[in-house]
């Protein structure tokens, strides 16, 4: 699945980190790291940190991705 | 129609506390409303946002309505960039940059301990959500992540009760007889905190409360008064809010059926489903805590230097200019940017803890416990409007799956 996490609209909330931490990464306080491209075994959690990320900055397209979720093109 | 001069004790009234919504609702055609003591209300979604990251209110300044077991001040009553400092030493044992994976690989032992307090539903046809199963389990999370002795509970459950029983919201009630003066319960939890912490100086553990006694990172370590003061509020905050995002959720899906029956069948669904909880029944349902700084206009009015206000934020999550049809529960709605953990600086430090045990709770309730029913609806509710959940959830049920 790919996923996007946009970096204007990211706050540094962190919770993709707590709950992703195989595929979001803090880099000191504020940058994020991430893999653009993950694996099915990595689902769950992208799944659980784009819907926890409090301003949305985490847009996410994959086989089985709720339509809701399905914002890259 | 009763004006809204009023409304803060209408709403911190039990009468309201089943369903504050319809008062909510009241509150929010005066998005900006001053109370008849002086303290504004905000209540719409974009105001309640916008105040929660303007840096001219404060979150120091006001008089808590908790009084606090040390001389020192916990992050919840720091403005930054004291607040920052605090915060980013607590977070050092508890999450991102330094220790990532310390929440996420809880989830393991979260799922024991659910497996475990259903396993015992078995043995009868009710139970209680709160007592058997909303409440014992964040506090073992919680216990065992702090270093806390799980057999302390008792006493620290009477301390934190009695500390927020005696808050004062502006409504008449009865004190409950079972709970502790306040000063005698606020200067026991402080020499219990000092010990503990003390104890874990000494004989640190791999535990949270065992770092913040003696780890230094690059802000250095909080004092002891700073210890004492953070380890109470993790306390309160992981004692009195998951319990209630955990009731209120099994509540909502025993009102919403075919909801109960969709996560049963799709456990998936318990992710989005969890955000919109806290959109549509959310545990902390106003912030009683922030003071303007300066004179702050929104929405068109002016809120003086100096005032209190009260940002509601389970009224902003219904505000219907934010989210469509917002008094639905909508467990896959795709835009559920809600206020349940707050925003801005203060957002809730417990949130990615509440959202993992949330998940592991309800997914394992809707896929083993047989044909459950609510045996009263409402049930009966804690007395408090701020922290707001069932006291009790009786539910029946005819088995449970292994």
């Amino acid at each position: 699945m790919r996923l996007v996490v946009d970096l204007n609209r990211c706050q540094g909330y962190a919770q993709c980190a707590f709950l992703g931490p195989d595929v979001f990464r803090l880099h000191g306080e504020e940058s994020l790291l991430y893999d653009p491209v993950v694996g099915a075994e990595k689902r769950d959690q992208v799944l659980a940190a784009a819907a926890a990320c409090p301003v949305g900055a985490i847009l996410v397209d994959g086989p089985g991705v709720r339509e809701v979720d399905a914002v890259v093109g | 129609m009763t004006a809204p001069e009023t409304m803060m004790r209408r709403i911190a009234d039990p009468a309201a506390r089943p369903d504050p919504y319809p008062l909510y609702e009241e509150l929010r055609r005066t998005p900006v409303a001053r109370q008849d003591d002086g303290v504004y209300t905000v209540s719409t979604y974009w105001e309640i946002r916008s105040l929660l990251n303007d840096p001219r209110v404060s979150s120091q300044t006001r008089p808590p309505l908790v009084p606090t077991p040390s001389g020192a001040r916990s992050m919840l009553r720091l403005d930054p960039a004291e607040h920052d400092r605090v915060r980013r030493i607590v977070t050092r044992p508890f999450g991102p940059p330094h220790t990532p994976r310390r929440v996420f690989e809880m989830r393991r032992g979260m799922a024991d301990t659910v497996r475990g307090l259903l396993d015992a539903f078995a043995d009868k046809d009710q139970a209680d959500i709160v007592d058997d199963f909303a409440y014992p389990f964040p506090i073992s999370v919680i216990c065992r992540l702090f270093g806390v002795p799980v057999e302390d509970e008792p006493r620290f459950h009477l301390w934190t009760e009695s500390l927020l029983g005696a808050a004062d919201f502006g409504a008449e009630h009865k004190p409950d007889p079972h709970l502790l003066d306040p000063d005698a319960a606020k200067i026991e939890m402080g020499g219990y905190l000092a010990e503990l912490f003390d104890k874990h100086r000494k004989d640190p553990g791999d535990d949270m409360f065992s770092a913040l006694a003696v780890d230094d990172g690059p802000d250095g370590r909080l004092t002891p008064p700073e210890q004492v003061a953070t380890g109470f509020l993790l306390l309160i905050a992981g004692h009195e809010t998951t319990v209630n995002l955990i009731t209120n959720g099994v509540l909502t899906l025993l009102r919403h059926p075919q909801e109960l029956k969709r996560l049963k069948d799709d456990p998936d669904l318990a992710v989005p489903m969890i955000e919109e909880l806290l959109r549509y029944e959310p545990p902390v349902q106003y912030l009683p805590n922030r003071r303007t700084m300066d004179a702050v206009e929104v929405a068109g009015t002016v809120i003086p230097k100096d005032t209190d206000v009260n940002l509601m934020l389970a009224a902003g999550n219904r505000d219907p200019r934010r989210f469509p049809d917002a008094d639905r529960f909508v467990p896959d709605r795709g835009d559920v940017e809600h206020l349940g953990f707050g925003n801005g600086v203060h957002y809730c430090f417990g949130a990615p803890l509440a959202r993992l045990e949330t998940r592991i709770a309800l997914t394992e309730f809707a896929r083993r416990v047989k044909g459950p029913e609510l045996v009263a609806d409402p049930p009966p509710y804690r007395v408090n409007p701020v922290l707001r959940g069932p006291r009790h959830l009786p539910v029946a049920y005819r088995g449970v799956r292994s």
